[in-house]
């Protein structure tokens, strides 16, 4: 094996570098719900990939909330939030107006689209940005980053087992 | 004279009053001597000077036309040799004077090193201004027409700030707070709570910013370190010195963005993958442990704090909760020889306990034993190193 860094310390301030208890914990919780997912058979059925992508999706997503340890950062909170609320949503306004809703929305954010700035950009991308002042706004960014990263790594690796 | 030029940032308004008047008399006596960058700089600039002469005369015209051409003036006319010194009387110049602390060290030095030692001319410059803090505000009393213009200096003063941080960075722009002497007058503010809160908050902001510069890949270090720091007035004006317009902050999207796409692109990928019939999720998650355990192996190693651990389910060979209550990095080794069998496999999957999170624990199912047994086997001697 490659040569092992006996004495790696991470810098105290910033985050420290994914451990392999993180990937371990994302790879654990998104292969479960993977499972669900491949092996349900109302998703089989549809035939949707596109039902099947997004709750794959969602499932990536909650994972790596999850295996954070939800309550420890910003972002996996609101993360979390996000998508409980959005589940919530789905039962409730499947048969209602979520079309008119939704298109309102959208006409909302092309206005605001044109003069948002670089930080604000951010603050749409990472969960929970909103609500934080600049400076830990970059923290949980570097943290996202890497749990993104992570996540996109263990997805990379069990398509590329399963891939034909 | 010259050590104490040097040491000027230490000494009092009164030394400080008396030094400004060696100085000047020492500069003007050896004119030809004075080839150096700093009569350059105060000689150089006739027009300038004269400008400034006429500018308490005329309050509000050379604040406008001076800010204009913050660069130009000085570095223009560095060429002028030694001379012209006749306004060295005026208060407004000595100070500038004073300031220039390097130059007056520097004296024997050609004019072609005159652009450096400007350059270093800031930093020394920040240095004086944090160690005589005091002693701007009491200089200002010095300079002759201060009642004039405050408010200018004022309004100077920010850009003055703007340009010294300015200068900080990107030493090619050092020249502007040349003609704004009482703007450096001003600056002493930084010993203010704000101020310092400000500087504290803005060093964090910038620290994170290294760092998430060297999370994202894409960023080539040695071209955006330089050009991020976050100023207040002028957060992009760096930016374009990069090839295109992206700063940091638009690479760090960019970087997000790719990413958030690339889940989206695998999650399509995974969901067409088809279930197989004898979909196993032992091998899954054995395949998929072995594939990171052995990428991430040389982390392994690294003693990391412990999170608590704890082991729990109904495993086929050990029924046992084993509870690592924040284990010290040596004890880790130590544990080694005793639990070498069910170290490595909790280093491998390190359960969530209840303390951590406050999700329910995830089981250990029957699935992880045959693979990592062999990863077991061969974990103890390879950590042990």
């Amino acid at each position: 094996m490659a040569p092992e860094d006996p004495v790696t310390v991470s810098p105290p301030p910033p985050p420290p570098p994914p451990t392999p208890s993180l990937k371990t914990k994302i790879a654990r919780r998104f292969v479960k719900s993977l499972a669900e997912v491949w092996t349900s058979r109302k998703l089989a059925t549809e035939g949707g990939v596109r039902k099947r992508a997004r709750r794959i999706k969602i499932a990536a997503y909650s994972s790596m909330a999850r295996a954070v340890g939800g309550s420890r950062r910003a972002w996996s909170r609101a993360l979390l939030a996000k998508l409980q609320g959005r589940a919530k949503r789905r039962c409730h306004l499947r048969s209602q107006r979520c079309l008119g809703l939704k298109r309102k929305r959208a006409g909302s954010r092309n206005m605001v689209r044109n003069e948002v700035s670089g930080s604000d950009k951010l603050r749409r991308l990472v969960p929970g940005g909103k609500a934080m002042d600049l400076c830990n706004l970059l923290e949980e960014t570097s943290h996202f980053v890497q749990c993104l990263a992570t996540q996109v790594k263990v997805m990379q690796s069990i398509a590329d087992r399963y891939s034909v | 004279m010259e050590p104490t030029a040097l040491t000027l940032a230490g000494s009092t308004d009164a030394a400080l009053e008396s030094f400004l008047n060696e100085e000047i008399r020492h500069l003007i006596a050896p004119p030809p001597e004075s080839a150096n960058s700093f009569t350059a700089l105060l000689g150089l600039p006739r027009t300038r000077a004269i400008e400034l002469l006429h500018s308490p005369e005329t309050p509000n015209s050379p604040g406008v036309a001076v800010s204009g051409n913050p660069t130009r003036p000085y570095f223009n006319c560095l060429g002028d040799g030694g001379g012209g010194f006749a306004f060295a009387a005026d208060s407004e110049l000595v100070v500038p004077a004073a300031r220039y602390s390097v130059f007056a060290g520097e004296k024997n030095d050609s004019l072609e090193t005159s652009s450096q030692k400007v350059k270093n001319e800031p930093l020394t410059e920040s240095d004086s201004n944090h160690n005589s803090s005091s002693q701007p505000l009491v200089s200002d009393p010095t300079v002759e027409n201060k009642g004039q213009r405050p408010p200018k200096r004022k309004d100077r003063e920010k850009k003055g700030k703007a340009s010294a941080k300015k200068s900080k960075n990107e030493s090619s722009e050092v020249a502007e707070e040349l003609p704004y002497v009482h703007v450096r007058a001003r600056r002493g503010q930084a010993t203010d709570s704000h101020s310092l809160a400000e500087r504290a908050r803005r060093e964090k902001i910038n620290a994170r910013m290294k760092l998430l510069q060297e999370l994202v890949p894409g960023c080539s270090k040695v071209a955006l370190l330089g050009t991020w720091c976050i100023d207040k007035p002028q957060q992009h004006s760096e930016g374009s010195e990069i090839s295109g317009t992206a700063t940091v902050l638009d690479e760090i999207i960019n970087h997000v963005q790719s990413l958030q796409r690339q889940v989206e692109l695998l999650s399509m990928r995974l969901a067409a993958v088809n279930p197989r019939v004898d979909f196993n999720m032992d091998s899954i998650f054995a395949a998929e442990n072995v594939s990171l355990v052995e990428s991430n192996f040389p982390s392994m190693v690294m003693p990391l704090m412990w999170p608590d651990v704890q082991v729990n389910g109904s495993r086929q060979q050990y029924h046992q909760q084993w509870q690592f209550n924040s284990l010290p990095p040596p004890v880790w080794g130590r544990e080694q020889d005793n639990h070498n069998y069910v170290t490595p496999e909790n280093s491998l999957l390190s359960y969530d306990s209840p303390a951590n999170s406050g999700f329910p624990i995830c089981r250990t199912k029957s699935f992880f034993i045959s693979p990592l047994q062999r990863l077991c086997t061969q974990e103890p001697p390879k950590m042990e190193l």
